[in-house]
């Protein structure tokens, strides 16, 4: 088919994208360029000092043993949370998605915890975890435990908080899954003989793949950036066993007005964050439909 | 979050360069005549505790004096912490929404360099400065010469005891440990000893007295000593406490007050905390009232130990324009009189950072306490006193919880610490 003026149209086209592209620019890539720009400067705040110092942030960073604490504890944290909310999440969502009287109020009332700010619910459980007032050491027979203040056992005490902030989200993702499997498959199932474990294997499991995948990155994603949980939690202690990535950039950034090695931080997330990314776009790309 | 913090970085950075090509120019940024009417100061502060009456007199008097101001106050976080990263952002950006604030003796040298803080020597030089106040208060506040904020009060690290448990209190770390755990034993309380053992800047009062009642130092020619036998002694013993249960495994998530409610509640058999907590102890309705001992903290010859100085100075924020200047001086130099030192005290506990209050008839008759605890307050001992206090403190946090907790031995904490510290400061 011929076109009357393919140039016009061209540039009509670049026009209308141009609006979105330099936004993109303005509040994603400018910023990158700006934090990496940074990292390669020597720069605090209040001395007003800005000099620029190469990739020596960078070669302090691969020394800095804090660094690669906030990162195992950052890694450790997104696979626990993300594994248990995965699991919790697909149970909660087969349960909704079954045809149980008052489904629509369970759906809503399951979402209770997602729709409380994070801050809000980390203090709650902070109260929870109370040594000496707590509802939960009063509950469980652990005796003298201080859930935020023992090494340990704060990181899982954070890693609880996420896992049930953040269920609900993982099981409203899955329930959206599970209603585009059409029901004929289960009925011709059950008229082969198959029984309902069967069926979950065999149907339910492999056609919610790419939800699972999506699901999976989003979360990873947003786990690997945690920040406000366990700060209110814990402040990154005791200790820093329970600092991330995030609570190491904040702290030098925002507290002691180091934005130089600061950004460098922030850099370092970003590029753990991107090569996860790369790694489930290769993986799972398909199944997400990424590929 | 990364890229909004980016995005802050930025902002923050745009901001300080339009105030910085102001500052350039003819005067301080914002300047300008006066608007008639009312003239609107807002003082920020954080929270005393108790009632908050006396303190609104002492506001509505200078509103008396001066028909054409109106005092606002506005509340801030008590956690030291937070307090300061809100004004690290918002002086940065140039905030001029507030002119009166508190600055903890730990913020000076670092806010003066920054250039967020209005020079005082004009009507607060610092030669009559060191004629009112007390030696450390009119340190803390002088940098290069010159005054950058005026002392409101002081606190000091200090050791509470239930004086209706022991008729004395403990000279030596040695028999706070004995009397501690004897009265757990007896059933007359649940824990023996609580303090401050967050990872936060509080553990850093705490350590620091340990290591103090020790016989440790905190510098030497600039260089601070944290790999020293009397430092490891110092943590040594904060940790010999959680592991003989002198002290309950609460101590290391507890802030003040956490350890103010357990031992208000007449759960312990000693706090370490600072002056504030006793008007709270003795307040009617508190299970202790009555009952409650404040002494200096313990050392290894039972000699009165030291505590970690701080406490509040008033401070003017340098983005004030100098029209709305005056009535913020004549406001400081209220609220830092003498009358408002023994307000403080009788009604909030707080001490007075110059000597007189503490001789004055009121003080003596409605806040004994107080006027008892001139000799504590003249043993305090500063933190590191430094520019780079920020980075510093965010060190040692880390590490004096690693030795607390039981992660790290304190002479490894301290090696730790030390290799850290030098890095940072000798960079500078």
């Amino acid at each position: 088919m011929k076109r009357e003026s393919p140039n016009i149209e061209r540039t009509q086209a670049r026009l209308l994208v141009a609006p979105a592209v330099i936004v993109l620019l303005g509040v994603a890539v400018y910023p990158i360029v700006a934090a990496i720009w940074l990292s390669l400067h020597r720069m605090i705040l209040v001395f007003h000092e800005q000099r620029f110092v190469g990739l020596s942030n960078y070669l302090f960073l691969i020394h800095d043993a804090r660094f690669w604490t906030a990162l195992g504890n950052t890694a450790y944290f997104a696979v626990v949370a993300v594994a248990v909310e995965l699991v919790l999440g697909l149970g909660f969502a087969l349960l909704l998605n079954a045809a149980v009287p008052g489904r629509g109020l369970l759906r809503a009332s399951v979402l209770v915890p997602w729709a409380i700010p994070t801050v809000v619910s980390a203090k709650l459980w902070a109260w929870l975890y109370n040594p000496d007032y707590g509802l939960i050491t009063r509950m469980l027979p652990l005796g003298d435990v201080n859930w935020l203040g023992m090494p340990g056992w704060a990181m899982h005490a954070a890693i609880l908080v996420d896992v049930w902030k953040t269920t609900p989200f993982v099981a409203l993702l899955l329930l959206a899954g599970l209603q585009t499997i059409p029901g004929d498959l289960y009925k011709a199932a059950e008229v082969d003989g198959a029984g309902k474990l069967r069926a979950f294997w065999s149907i339910t499991l492999p056609l919610l793949k790419p939800t699972i995948a999506v699901t999976l990155i989003f979360r990873t994603l947003d786990a690997f950036r945690v920040f406000d949980a366990v700060y209110v939690l814990t402040e990154g202690g005791p200790a820093n066993t329970t600092e991330t990535l995030s609570i190491y950039a904040y702290k030098t950034l925002m507290r002691s007005g180091d934005f130089g090695y600061g950004s460098t931080l922030a850099v370092a997330t970003f590029l753990c964050v991107m090569a996860i990314s790369l790694v489930y776009v290769k993986v799972l790309g398909r199944e997400a439909g990424l590929g | 979050m990364r890229r909004r913090r980016a995005l802050e970085a930025l902002a923050a950075l745009g901001t300080s360069a339009l105030v910085g090509a102001c500052n350039t120019g003819a005067g301080p940024a914002g300047e300008g005549t006066r608007p008639p009417g009312k003239l609107r100061l807002v003082f920020k502060h954080q929270p005393l505790w108790g009632d908050p009456a006396p303190f609104r007199a002492l506001l509505a008097e200078f509103e008396r004096d001066n028909p054409d101001v109106q005092v606002v106050t506005e509340p801030l976080p008590n956690a030291s912490d937070v307090v300061h990263q809100f004004f690290l952002t918002a002086l940065e950006g140039g905030a001029r929404d507030f002119d009166v604030f508190v600055v903890d003796v730990v913020w000076v040298p670092e806010f003066a360099r920054a250039g967020w803080l209005a020079d005082l020597s004009a009507t607060f030089a610092p030669s009559a400065l060191r004629e009112q106040f007390l030696p450390g208060a009119a340190e803390a506040v002088v940098y290069e010469g010159k005054t950058w904020a005026v002392p409101w009060y002081v606190d000091v690290g200090v050791l509470y005891y239930r004086s209706d448990l022991f008729p004395e209190p403990p000279r030596t770390q040695a028999d706070l440990e004995r009397m501690a755990a004897g009265a757990v034993a007896a059933g007359q309380v649940k824990h023996g000893y609580v303090w401050q053992g967050r990872q936060y800047e509080g553990l850093i009062c705490n350590a620091y007295e340990a290591i103090w009642g020790h016989g440790g130092s905190t510098m030497k020619d600039g260089r601070l000593l944290l790999d020293t036998p009397e430092a490891r002694a110092g943590l040594d013993w904060l940790r010999k406490l959680l592991e003989a249960r002198i002290s309950p495994p609460s101590v290391t998530s507890m802030a003040e007050e956490e350890a103010r409610r357990v031992f208000q509640e007449g759960n312990a058999a000693f706090m370490r905390n600072w002056p504030y907590a006793y008007a709270e102890a003795q307040r009617e309705g508190s299970p202790i009232r009555g009952k409650v001992g404040m002494v200096a903290l313990p050392s290894l010859d039972g000699q009165p130990g030291s505590g970690a100085l701080g406490g509040y100075q008033l401070a003017l924020n340098a983005h004030t324009p100098s029209w709305r200047r005056e009535a913020v001086t004549k406001l400081i130099t209220h609220l830092t009189s003498e009358k408002a030192n023994e307000v403080l005290a009788v009604s909030y506990g707080r001490n007075p950072p110059a000597r007189h209050p503490y001789a004055a008839e009121r003080v003596i008759a409605d806040a004994p306490l107080v006027a008892r605890l001139l000799p504590i307050v003249e043993r305090a001992r500063p933190r590191p006193v430094s520019p780079y206090y920020p980075m510093i403190s965010d060190t040692l946090q880390g590490e004096f919880s690693a030795a607390v907790s039981g992660i790290r031995t304190p002479a490894e904490a301290l090696a730790r610490a030390q290799r850290l510290v030098d890095h940072v400061m000798g960079a500078g």
